[in-house]
């Protein structure tokens, strides 16, 4: 009875009355404070308390959330050496906070010992296992103390605090604090079984938990996406290529959001597509597909297909902004099928010089190109498109050729059952098989572009397995943002 | 004798705030919107003491209130640690405006934040660290703070500096809109057809209130009207563009915390209604007599 009523006497100290008249009003006015989860708190009598560590205002956010009985009997754990520099500030923090003060550095037996005696006298100890304040906002690898005390103490709840606000209005280095609310989370008291370093990780893997529910809820300024990774597969008519970039499209899309660019848009997130927005230039490009479809002869063929590729190439753009895939599937990349038509076209001009100077007009890299170049005169289309200002065309990230004999792909043309194009024929699709392979060369030669061929003929698991490992091996990364 | 009459009203006001917000807190009463209550309490607190003890404290109650939305507003914000001078700049702001308003220095009052602070705190920004991407974004932020928190509800005291009845008379007409798009807001029509009909419903009951305050407000039956008419459209472009940005920081209706929107969202409907209902009866009362 005697030992209650001082323990109740104990609380009118000056040391208490400053915690409440001064020190919690102050940060509540001045700075505000969320506090959520505190019958976390309510019920225990004696606990260890760890938080992440950004702010000298930490300690005292930590103050302000216990109850009244245990302001005098908790310890947080300091760092003598930072508080020891300014006399009054050490005089001023031993007498708020009476803490355990601890050497950073210094070798001794049991650097624990402090906070030992403290617990074994029934009273409470904050801990913060980050060390020290670090870079603010971020929480670094935990230090074993912890561990080492839950280990020795299993029956001693610990409670994990997630402080978030403090790294913005009073962080490291800053010498005026800034009016910022604080939140504080506390997270449900925690009995550990296993061994030191595993219960380390735990409550670290606890605060980055609390801290992950709390920093999503914040305002975050736009951030911009990297372009896409962009992957082309190429091949003639009937090579499987629209299957193979459907089947790579969907497996990709477990990890990333893809958009392939074929006959047709689609996007595929989570393995499932999805619905897209409508874009007027993808309408206006399946058009002149469609019509380009129905030539006679090459000669009609040339120019709608053109205009197609043309807008195919536009289209890039217009995905990349609208939909922001992480990754584009090419079904056929315009500039490489461009250059790769030139076989069919002009085979008498087509070698591999002739085709890397195609590449880099259409691209726009011509530096080294003269305009009376004789390229201009042999094709006349280069000119054109230069003029028109059409030579910004865009090269893939990687490139996968899928290659197929044209006897297989004509006999899977003529399985699909409809109506052949004017250039689907054996030895067309021999000419253009060739034009593909010399172009793949070129572009990994001169433009150090990944590129893989694959037999088209083999089963289609394992050639879409190949793809997805090539992808991935040529420097497909995770989505990074600026 | 008008003077008194029009104190004891006032203070009249306050006083059934205050006591029903006593009431409510004995008897442990809860409602979705209570914390509107509070803000609207805040208001009559700050005419209550410029009627009643002196105008120069109630600007000081008003610039608290100015401090606690900006805090709120730059936890809110996605700031960079180097934008610590600039957010100190803002604060800083907030005193000289309230001493030009009860200096009725109405020149500098106009223009110490649109000119000076949102000079100053750009620089103030550079100042803060190398760090130059992002400094943009960061002005940008801190001003629309400033200016919208600050500057805006700022108008609210020197229009109580004119006279403390027009300033009532803008925060009952708000608060009247705002009830009315509270009991609205389970309808589930289209967006902008719910705001047209809010502000039908609206106007002639902000413009029969207008009238009737008119007494002490002595503004003309006229003007009254227009105001009437004028003031649910501006809470409707307030409250429609103050939720845009709400939105983007974060703000859900459902949660309302303080430090997590709740003085923003209670605020939101005078930011646009403020100056332009200000300037209005400015104007007007300095080229008519009959105000």
């Amino acid at each position: 009875m005697l030992s209650e009523m001082k323990k109740f006497a104990s609380l009118f100290c000056v040391r208490v009355l400053t915690h409440l008249f001064l020190l919690r009003p102050f940060l509540k006015l001045f700075f505000g404070v969320n506090v959520t989860g505190r019958k976390n708190l309510a019920s225990l009598d004696q606990y260890i308390i760890i938080a992440n560590h950004n702010s000298h205002l930490d300690i005292l956010l930590l103050f302000y959330i216990l109850p009244i009985k245990h302001i005098l009997t908790t310890h947080p754990v300091a760092a003598e050496e930072y508080f020891s520099k300014w006399k009054v500030l050490f005089k001023l923090v031993n007498y708020l906070f009476s803490p355990i003060w601890i050497v950073r550095g210094q070798e001794i037996d049991d650097p624990l010992k402090g906070m030992k005696e403290v617990l074994s006298s029934e009273h409470n100890i904050i801990i913060f296992p980050e060390g020290t304040r670090g870079v603010p906002g971020q929480i670094v690898r935990f230090k074993t103390g912890v561990g080492r005390l839950a280990v020795e103490y299993r029956n001693l709840p610990i409670i994990p605090v997630f402080l978030s606000g403090p790294e913005k209005s009073f962080p490291k280095k800053s010498t005026i604090p800034m009016p910022i609310w604080n939140n504080v989370t506390i997270g449900p008291p925690q009995i550990f079984k296993g061994e030191n370093q595993d219960i380390t990780s735990s409550l670290e893997k606890m605060i980055r938990e609390l801290s992950e529910s709390e920093t999503a809820k914040r305002h975050r300024r736009y951030k911009r996406l990297k372009p896409a990774f962009t992957f082309a597969v190429l091949g003639i008519d009937g090579s499987g290529k629209s299957t193979l970039s459907r089947m790579v499209s969907k497996k990709l899309s477990d990890n990333f959001r893809v958009c392939l660019v074929s006959d047709n848009l689609e996007f595929y997130e989570n393995e499932n597509q999805k619905e897209l927005q409508p874009l007027l230039t993808e309408k206006v490009r399946e058009g002149l597909g469609r019509y380009a479809k129905t030539a006679k002869s090459l000669k009609q063929y040339k120019i709608p297909k053109l205009a197609e590729l043309l807008l195919r190439d536009h289209i890039m753009g217009e995905v990349q902004r609208w939909y922001t895939p992480d990754i584009i599937v090419q079904d056929g990349c315009p500039l490489i099928n461009l250059a790769a038509w030139a076989k069919l076209y002009r085979e008498e001009y087509f070698d591999t010089e002739v085709c890397s100077k195609a590449i880099r007009i259409l691209t726009g890299k011509r530096e080294a190109i003269r305009k009376d170049d004789p390229i201009f005169a042999k094709f006349h289309e280069l000119t054109a498109l230069r003029r028109f200002r059409l030579d910004h065309m865009r090269l893939p990230d990687a490139v996968i050729m899928l290659d197929v004999a044209p006897a297989v792909s004509i006999q899977r043309i003529k399985n699909r059952g409809k109506q052949r194009q004017v250039h689907e024929t054996e030895e067309k699709l021999a000419k253009l098989r060739e034009g593909y392979l010399l172009v793949t060369q070129v572009v990994e030669k001169e433009f150090n572009i990944p590129t893989r061929i694959l037999d088209g003929e083999s089963e289609i698991d394992k050639v879409t397995a190949s793809a997805i490992e090539f992808v991935k091996a040529s420097s497909l990364r995770e989505p990074e943002y600026e | 004798m008008f003077s008194d009459i029009s104190k004891v009203f006032v203070i009249l006001i306050f006083l059934a705030l205050s006591l029903f917000l006593l009431f409510k807190k004995i008897f442990k009463i809860h409602f979705h919107y209570e914390s509107y209550l509070n803000y609207t309490w805040t208001f009559s607190l700050i005419f209550a003491t410029s009627e009643a003890i002196s105008f120069e404290i109630a600007m000081w109650i008003l610039a608290v209130l100015c401090f606690m939305a900006l805090r709120e507003y730059f936890t809110l914000v996605d700031i960079r640690l180097q934008d610590r001078f600039g957010i100190m700049g803002a604060y800083l702001s907030i005193p000289f405006m309230i001493i030009f308003i009860q200096f009725d220095y109405y020149g500098m009052f106009i223009i110490s934040i649109p000119v000076y602070a949102f000079l100053g705190i750009p620089f103030l920004v550079t100042l803060g660290g190398k760090e130059i991407k992002g400094t943009l974004l960061s002005i940008g932020i801190i001003d629309l703070g400033l200016f919208l928190l600050v500057y805006c509800i700022g108008h609210i005291g020197y229009l109580s500096l004119f006279s403390t009845w027009w300033a009532i008379m803008l925060i009952l007409n708000v608060a009247i809109c705002d009830l009315i798009a509270i009991l609205m807001r389970k309808r589930k029509n289209h967006r902008w057809s719910n705001v047209l009909i809010q502000y039908f419903i609206s106007a002639p009951i902000t413009i029969i209130l207008t009238l009737a305050l008119s007494y002490w407000t002595r503004i003309p039956w006229l003007h009254d009207i227009f105001l009437g008419i004028l003031i649910p459209a501006l809470v409707a472009i307030g409250r429609h563009t103050i939720r845009y940005i709400e939105k983007d920081l974060g703000i859900s209706r459902d949660q309302l915390l303080p430090g997590k929107g709740q003085v923003i969202d209670n605020l939101r409907s005078l930011l646009y209604a403020a100056p332009v209902i200000f300037h209005y009866l400015r104007y007007f009362s300095m080229r008519s007599d009959a105000f």
